[in-house]
């Protein structure tokens, strides 16, 4: 064991050597792409197997990734990655089903609601068709499941419902049988995602109450979370609550659990913005983070990111300060940034930008 | 050099910066299917080459995976690597052609090379003294730099930079001038000299032991293959990159010229101070299309392969402010380059009457004629003093 360990271990010291690359494995990728998808390093391949449509705007694609992945944890979320138009883009979604079905046939799927004009979720959802590869990374994030003994609540809002799928799917296989109820907001009742597997969770556990509020269903009087909903949840304040959804949901749920009388740490939340929810400031400006110092600063947008981390007390690497030699270049997590030189407005993902003629539009998060 | 009134200027960056704007909003799959294209032509030219080594007991097949190799050393140097790491496929947010990580099969760090050529050649382009590529500290190219005479004997030096390139390039940074004249210290260079030596012990492990003890009992063969390999590259590297910067017509600058200067100047001094060569595709591609030095050095983080396509609009651009667009055949601007380094050899007297092509006014006033028959007179003096010796 300690032989093949230490042996792997210098089989990468001399790849490393030899291919001049931390992780030598992707050497042949370029060329492993064009002979067998599935065979690149890079990333984890994953073949669409399916794609079926859920709602008007939403849809499931069932996808078979290399075996290599390595599976998931009910509720837990993966990034898929794609090309489009030469650019790679890293986007999270949830898994929505179960564990279980990765284990029976290598298969999970993951279920996407497109973003009017965002950047990828429509590409997503039209040009890719079965037997397509996209890239997945390794499952990240998501809760603990409930107990046997725990009672639990899940209160999902819009796509947020796809890790709710997953968990309730999984309860439904472990045989879970204390009380479950689901609080689902959509804004019609076209909206609904998984109405189908909603139905079957409900045969397969009796113990689930469902229950879908049509938020919009009357635009003069809208339904939003409120205390009546809580309220009609028996044994509230013994539950385990599972919050996901857009910002608002969040807020107002946890604010009414906190008043329920919920304990704190009985309440898990995962916010899921339906979209970019980037804010671009008009005339430039935000909060910039820069993530590996822990610093926050307010850009009033008249200033390059270089100049506003060295005001920051940062030492960022530069060298022409005028745009030419790149060595400023610094990965952006998240938000969007102008280059001054071109006046091109970056995407909201993460990429790299140059900070010497950078400017932020609205909140951005550096790796610096 | 030649000058541009400021009015000038302002419309010289703002026609240049239209290029680039348009070529920046058209990036795309074209250019991610180009790199990756070259990396797969690199991949099996490097696989074919380390192959065929082996068999290099038979010449044939010496020469064959010689001159692959030798060529994948050529595209990943010059077509990937040199490109990856300006930056001209950040935007593709691909991992493998991330400038800030991206290393490359060379003796010198990715990290010097951004210092020294991205940072200070590309921003100070040959400006004597702050552009240290300029001549690289071995070769004196102008009269800027008073003559000396070790001087005469650069022709040595220009060989060996040449033979050793990728060597020569690797302790750049070790700014070997100026830590003999005390201006730089060896702790001030503790660092790059560990990274050079653990970039430089690598390469040297990778061609001359991990490959040879692969193949033990032809070692020898595969040694001598790869040093051809690594010779090719060297050869090549050197040659478009001297065709750059050192041709007959390309200017060089004081610092006093280019003080606070504006993005326009430096756009003149890019289009001036730079030239290109001129030859087939396959040609461009092997030289990772620095064979368009101007249009890189205007817009450095561009895919290289659109130079070509772009060089026509670059010419116009030229030719609306009268400046003169360096181009010609390959062989023609190496023999301007090794005539300027002979002629640099020179004192700057002897050097006026050699070569007044050198010189400010373009020897203009020197005639043809008159050169001629100064050569004959040293001729002649040089033959008397030897039959006197006699």
């Amino acid at each position: 064991m300690l032989a093949s360990v230490s042996s792997r271990q210098s089989l990468k010291w001399i790849g490393r050597q030899i291919s001049n690359r931390e992780n030598p494995a992707t050497y042949f990728d370029p060329v492993l792409e064009t002979l067998n998808p599935l065979w690149v390093q890079r990333y984890i391949p994953a073949r669409v197997v399916s794609i079926t449509s859920e709602t008007h705007d939403s849809k499931t694609l069932v996808l078979k990734p290399a075996r290599r992945w390595g599976g998931f944890q009910a509720g837990q979320h993966l990034n898929l990655e794609v090309e489009k138009n030469g650019r790679w883009y890293s986007r999270p979604f949830s898994v929505s089903c179960a564990p279980s079905r990765w284990e029976r046939d290598g298969t999970i799927t993951v279920t996407i609601k497109e973003v009017p004009d965002g950047e990828i979720t429509p590409f997503l959802l039209h040009e890719f068709k079965p037997g397509d590869i996209l890239g997945i990374s390794k499952a990240y994030g998501g809760e603990p499941l409930p107990e046997p003994t725990q009672s639990a609540l899940f209160i999902a809002g819009g796509s947020g419902i796809t890790p709710v799928l997953s968990q309730l799917e999984a309860l439904a296989d472990l045989g879970h049988s204390n009380p479950l109820t689901l609080l689902y907001f959509v804004r019609t009742n076209a909206d609904v995602i998984g109405a189908g597997r909603l139905e079957a969770l409900s045969n397969r556990l009796p113990n689930l109450t469902v229950r879908v509020v049509a938020s919009q269903a009357d635009p003069e009087n809208p339904e939003f979370l409120n205390e009546s909903h809580l309220s009609a949840v028996p044994d509230l304040q013994s539950r385990h609550c599972f919050v996901c959804g857009p910002p608002g949901l969040m807020d107002q749920a946890q604010g009414l659990l906190e008043e329920a009388g919920v304990p704190e740490e009985q309440v898990y939340s995962t916010l899921f913005a339906v979209g970019p929810g980037v804010v671009v400031t008009e005339g430039g400006g935000g909060t910039v983070r820069f993530e590996r110092s822990g610093l926050e600063v307010e850009s009033e947008g008249n200033r390059r990111l270089l100049e506003e981390a060295e005001a920051a007390g940062l030492n960022p690497r530069y060298g022409c300060r005028m745009g030419i030699c790149h060595q400023c270049s610094c990965r952006k997590h998240s938000g969007v940034v102008i280059n001054q030189h071109t006046g091109q407005v970056s995407g909201h993902g993460d990429e790299l930008v140059q900070l010497c003629i950078s400017v932020p539009q609205g909140p951005v998060s550096l790796d610096l | 050099m030649q000058k541009l009134d400021e009015d000038q200027l302002e419309n010289l960056a703002a026609d240049l910066d239209a290029i680039r704007n348009e070529q920046m909003a058209d990036l795309g799959q074209r250019d991610a299917d180009h790199i990756r294209g070259i990396i797969r032509l690199h991949r099996t030219l490097e696989f074919g080459g380390r192959a065929m080594m082996p068999l290099g007991i038979i010449p044939p097949f010496l020469l064959a995976g010689m001159t692959s190799l030798g060529l994948a050393k050529i595209l990943e140097n010059m077509e990937i690597g040199h490109n990856v790491m300006h930056g001209q496929y950040d935007w593709m947010n691909d991992p493998e052609l991330n400038s800030q990580t991206y290393e490359w099969d060379t003796i010198c760090t990715a990290d010097s090379w951004k210092r020294t050529h991205n940072y200070e050649h590309h921003t100070y382009t040959n400006i004597i003294g702050k552009d240290r590529d300029y001549g690289y500290a071995v070769l004196r190219l102008e009269d800027e730099t008073p003559w000396q005479p070790k001087h005469l004997l650069q022709m040595i030096n220009f060989i060996n930079l040449s033979v050793f390139f990728q060597w020569g390039v690797g302790v750049h940074e070790l700014e070997f001038e100026n830590l003999r004249s005390g201006d730089v210290t060896l702790r001030e260079k503790a660092e790059f000299l560990r990274d050079f030596a653990r970039k430089g012990g690598r390469q040297v492990f990778k061609d001359y032991v991990f490959f040879p003890v692969l193949t033990l009992p032809v070692a020898p063969v595969v040694i001598a293959g790869n040093v051809g390999a690594n010779l090719i590259r060297n050869l090549w590297a050197s040659s478009v990159i001297f065709c750059g910067h050192f041709t007959e017509d390309a200017e060089s600058f004081t610092e006093e010229e280019c003080e606070n200067e504006s993005r326009g100047h430096w756009y003149l001094r890019q289009l001036t101070g730079s030239s290109n060569f001129t030859g087939p595709g396959w040609v461009y591609t092997l030289s990772g299309h620095l064979s368009h030095q101007i249009e890189h050095h205007v817009f450095p983080d561009i895919p290289a392969y659109r130079y070509p396509e772009i060089s026509p609009q670059v010419q116009a651009v030229c030719e609306k402010y009268g400046l003169h667009y360096n181009s010609a055949s390959l062989p023609r601007q190496y023999a301007t380059v090794v005539k300027r380094v002979a002629a640099f050899s020179l004192p700057d007297r002897m050097r006026e009457r050699l070569f007044p092509e050198f010189n400010e006014d373009g020897g203009q006033v020197v005639n043809q004629d008159n050169t001629r028959s100064l050569v004959s007179r040293l001729r002649n003096r040089v033959s008397n003093r030897l039959s006197a010796a006699a």
